[in-house]
């Protein structure tokens, strides 16, 4: 087998093409992934992070035990990036616990509980729904009480990369596919650009694993193949820290769910749900859609609006093709697609799925390739942890010993596990690479330096991904020159390069912050703007950067 | 599961996850947080910072941007957010007026309820102290020991002593605060002599208890309720118009519990009441000359210049402007904290000691021979300070200061 022929290669590197890549290559086949952007850099990225028990799925009885099952495999190999969270359901008339499926969803929803290790859905008097979130509106009559568990989906997404890499697999990102070719009785012949290098390359797969989420359909039809899908956008409203202690979920104005999660430093209001036929990469959050969450939570949290927000997120979700019914009559489940019937052997795809069930779409697709390859080779991803859950982290020892605050150490603790040690290793190497590079997240410059090292980050929005640069208040006010300046400097990054890494890291957080810009975050951009172009120059010295304002910059 | 099985098993999650649910009366600074833009100028004002830099004590931009945002983190903040003194400087400063003294205190809350071990142990002590007698300090084991220092501070300072007045429906409540109440004796009678003076219609507290402000301040949210619950009824109880207190910190947390539990009721420091109740000419009409001619500079608490008001460093300077042979001299900073705030002295002494020091330079640089502070509690650890660098300037609480120069009565 030449160096570029691969048993599986897998198109996609989201929560599912990370899984698969991962399973693949643990279980002994050559495997390749090829991602056009970086890792979690579309649809997985822009989600709340939930790993569901699929309360809304009442319909759909054998997905929930599947979301069952999954949360467990998660909690037991990804512990140290999942946490537990209440959420209530207030309501402010009884008639929303008895009616639109509750009484359903509760009844699937305990027969599942034990297994997960929580109550059966709880019935809470307003005092104690209010003693739990007082920002509830007053009036609320009851609550409805469930618990659910989160992930960190950047983390879980890289964290499977590396795990397959562990395992042997090639990860290539910045490679974006132009082209298929089926080769009869051989596999599929796959060219992308090499982002980086301009080039194009070429390699071979017996199998591919379409996991591209919402262009999976443009990338079956390079092969000749037919993929439906039903693409939806949702955006997220991010507020700056956490406004609420526990999730509240309501009912929107037209009565979908909508929930309000605290998110690791931030609180999440989501989602919404539209047909979209745009190009993901560009889609930003309309006004309509910010007053459609910020209508739909008054009624239940009355200060919504008074809270900071800074900025919002938008994905499109790959759904499978149900036409002709609300979005919430869709199935959650997923579909993998064999397209041999079509004609294209050698090609499977993915629609439809959940971030909870990542691992087990891997599982399904990876074993179809078995059985094309005929190779009976068993699945090990359930079984085997994630790199960084080897023990347990001594914070408060940790801090004394490297002079780093408690803090800095718990919060790179919460993205890393046990990887926190490889970290403190170069700080006693560098002891000054303990300072922190960033006002709203801690991160320190050791892990910067780290992670350029060993995450295979090609940009500051890639470093973002792993390590919450420039998430925070201020939006990247900060950290953006200190932490190009270190990327510079370990990728040998020339001048005009470093300068458009900062126009391209501010171009991105620009994205999400323009929509719902007012308030706090108005006199927040005054700032950043002051900082960048009075301070920098950088408004001056765009005009001879060879720099393509990006579709969502507003030129005046 | 019954309906109290429900509630044990929802707590007890919250206590797993190191959640402590705000309470209704902490919204408002959760939200205020949210403005900080991370300018940066509380930065250059914070005396903690100034005092012993940036890597011991991140400030409070750290505080609003990165420490506050996420309360099952809170835990691992201690290292930075009991070395706040709470003076309240980075608010003044703030464009956005981001409350950060206060979302200090309710982060130290949930460090006391989560990990009480990772709160430093001398405060435990206090924590102690305030539990079993509902006060600061241990009270004298002996009430005659404790007339018999009074008696010796006030023949000192030449003060007069006069009876304790207890009363239901007078005008005034005189509540002196812990430090005068146990250690600084001569501030309570000073106070009482003040108000003595001008024949107002006062009562001190039958049973005194603190006002919760060391509790607030080291995080025991459950005994600072408690100690202001048993206050308000007291309070209730005497059915005073008016509280009256010569201590900084008891003014500005009387101020806050009066308007956050309902008590309907002003408060003054005397400084205020001096100048707002009694007026500068009533005030100037009484004030004796002294012996001799006095220098003199103030340092204004942090708890009555930021946490009220500015125009009290006014009041103070207009006071003593007022005397006949004292020279005020105004101390030309402007960010200044005795370190003795946030309880920071207990446990961090070197953290108190260099925010001090600024302090002490001012001093100097008056050339006075005397500071005057409307506060038992900075009046001692400056005087203390100043003693341990030995320095020749006296130290001498306001109202004490006040009080010599009042006429005693018959």
């Amino acid at each position: 087998m030449s160096k570029t022929d691969y048993d599986v290669i897998v198109i996609g590197g989201g929560s599912t093409g990370t899984a698969v890549v991962r399973d693949s290559a643990m279980r002994g086949l050559k495997t390749l992934l090829l991602e056009r952007d970086d890792i979690a850099s579309a649809t997985v990225g822009t989600c709340a992070g939930m790993i569901s028990s699929g309360f809304k799925y009442y319909n759909e009885p054998e997905f929930m035990d599947m979301c069952t099952d999954e949360v467990m495999h998660l909690r037991k190999i990804a512990r140290h990036i999942v946490m537990k969270l209440p959420i209530l359901f207030p309501v402010l008339d009884f008639s929303e616990i008895s009616s639109g499926g509750v009484s359903k969803g509760m009844e699937e929803y305990a027969k599942r509980v034990e297994r997960r290790g929580v109550p059966p859905f709880l019935i809470l008097a307003p005092e104690v729904a209010l003693e739990l979130e007082p920002m509830l509106h007053p009036d609320v009559v009851a609550s409805g009480y469930i618990e659910e568990f989160f992930i960190d989906p950047f983390r879980l997404s890289v964290l499977q990369a590396m795990d397959a890499k562990k395992h042997g697999a090639d990860v290539y990102t910045y490679s974006e596919v132009t082209d298929l070719t089926v080769v009869e009785k051989e596999g599929i012949g796959v060219s992308y650009h090499n982002r980086l290098t301009g080039q194009i390359e070429t390699v071979k797969g017996k199998v591919v694993i379409n996991a591209a989420g919402p262009w999976a359909h443009k990338i079956a039809k390079l092969a000749g193949a037919n993929l439906d899908l039903r693409l939806t956008k949702g955006s997220h409203i991010i507020l700056d820290r956490r406004i609420v202690n526990v999730g509240i979920t309501t009912r929107a104005v037209d009565r979908r769910w909508v929930y309000m999660y605290p998110h690791e430093n931030t609180t999440l209001i989501g989602t919404t749900d539209l047909p979209t036929w745009e190009n993901p990469d560009e889609l930003v959050a309309s006004h309509d859609e910010i007053e459609y969450l910020f209508k739909s939570f008054e009624w239940i949290v009355p200060s919504v609006r008074e809270a900071r927000i800074i900025r919002t997120m938008v994905g499109v979700r790959p759904m499978i093709p149900t036409w002709k019914v609300p979005e919430d009559e869709v199935s959650r489940s997923f579909e993998v697609v064999d397209h041999e019937p079509q004609g294209v052997s050698g090609l499977i795809s993915f629609t439809g799925g959940k971030l909870v069930v990542c691992r087990r779409m891997a599982q399904d697709a990876v074993d179809l390739a078995c059985e094309k390859l005929g190779k009976g080779l068993d699945c090990r991803t359930h079984i085997e942890p994630l790199p960084g859950m080897e023990g347990d982290v001594d914070i408060l020892g940790l801090s004394e010993e490297h002079s780093i605050s408690q803090h800095a150490l718990e919060r790179m603790r919460i993205r890393r596990g046990t990887e926190v040690q490889e970290i403190l290793n170069l700080v006693r190497e560098y002891p000054e690479w303990r300072s922190s590079m960033c006002t709203c997240e801690p991160v320190i410059e050791a892990e910067i330096r780290y992670a350029i090292r060993n995450e295979f980050p090609h940009t500051l929005n890639d470093l973002r991904r792993r390590l919450r640069l420039g998430t925070g208040p201020c939006q990247g006010t900060f950290c953006t020159f200190k932490a190009a300046a270190i990327l510079a400097e370990e990728l040998e990054l020339n001048g005009e390069d470093y300068q458009l890494e900062i126009m391209d890291f501010l171009s991105e957080r620009w994205k999400g912050k323009r929509p719902p810009m007012r308030g706090e975050q108005l006199a927040q951009e005054e700032l950043v703007q002051g900082v960048y172009a009075c301070v920098a120059n950088l408004d001056q010295t765009m005009n001879e950067l060879d720099y393509d304002l990006k579709p969502w910059e507003e030129v005046s | 599961m019954t309906e109290e099985e429900d509630y044990d098993h929802i707590m007890g999650v919250l206590r797993e996850e190191r959640i402590t649910p705000y309470n209704e009366d902490e919204l408002e600074t959760v939200l205020s947080i949210g403005h900080c833009i991370n300018c940066g100028l509380c930065l250059q004002h914070c005396p903690v910072v100034a005092g012993v830099g940036v890597e011991r004590f991140s400030g409070p931009r750290s505080i609003a941007v990165e420490l506050s945002r996420s309360p099952p983190e809170f835990w691992a903040t201690g290292d930075k957010v009991f070395l706040c003194t709470g003076c309240g400087t980075c608010r003044e400063v703030c464009p956005k007026n981001v409350e950060v003294p206060e979302i200090v205190n309710m982060i130290r809350a949930r460090i006391f309820e989560h990990r009480p071990d990772l709160v430093p142990q001398e405060l435990h002590s206090v924590d102690k102290t305030l539990l079993e007698h509902g006060l600061a300090f241990a009270p004298w084991e002996d009430l005659e020991d404790k007339a018999e220092s009074r008696d010796m501070r006030l023949e000192r300072l030449n003060l007069p002593f006069y009876p304790n007045r207890v009363k239901e429906r007078a005008e005034v409540l005189f509540y002196p605060g812990c430090q005068a109440e146990e250690r600084a004796q001569e501030v309570r009678e000073a106070g009482k002599v003040v108000l003595e003076a001008f024949d107002v219609d006062y009562t001190l507290l039958g049973d005194f208890n603190c006002c919760g402000l060391p509790a607030i301040l080291l995080g025991d949210d459950k005994t600072a309720r408690e100690l202001a619950k048993h206050l308000k009824e007291k309070v209730g109880a005497l059915g005073t118009k008016k509280i009256v207190t010569t201590c900084a910190g008891c003014t500005s947390n009387l101020s806050y519990l009066s308007e956050r539990d309902g008590w309907d009721i002003p408060v003054y420091h005397t400084l205020e009441y001096l100048i707002e109740e009694i007026g500068i000419e009533s005030l100037t009409e009484k004030l004796t000359q002294s012996e001799d001619t006095q220098s003199v500079t103030v340092h204004s608490p942090c708890h009555l210049i930021r946490h009220m008001s500015r125009q009290l460093a006014e009041y103070a300077a207009q006071i003593i402007e007022a005397m006949p042979n004292a020279e005020y001299t105004e101390s030309n900073l402007h960010d200044s904290c005795c370190g003795g705030g946030g309880m920071v002295g207990y446990h961090s002494p070197d953290v108190a000691q260099g925010v001090v020091e600024e302090n002490l330079r001012a001093i100097e640089r008056t050339g006075v021979s005397r500071v005057v502070a409307p506060c038992p509690l900075c009046t001692a650890h400056i005087e203390e300070m100043l003693f341990r660098t030995g320095s020749s300037v006296e130290v001498d609480d306001l109202t004490v200061f006040i009080a010599q120069r009042l006429p005693k009565k018959e």
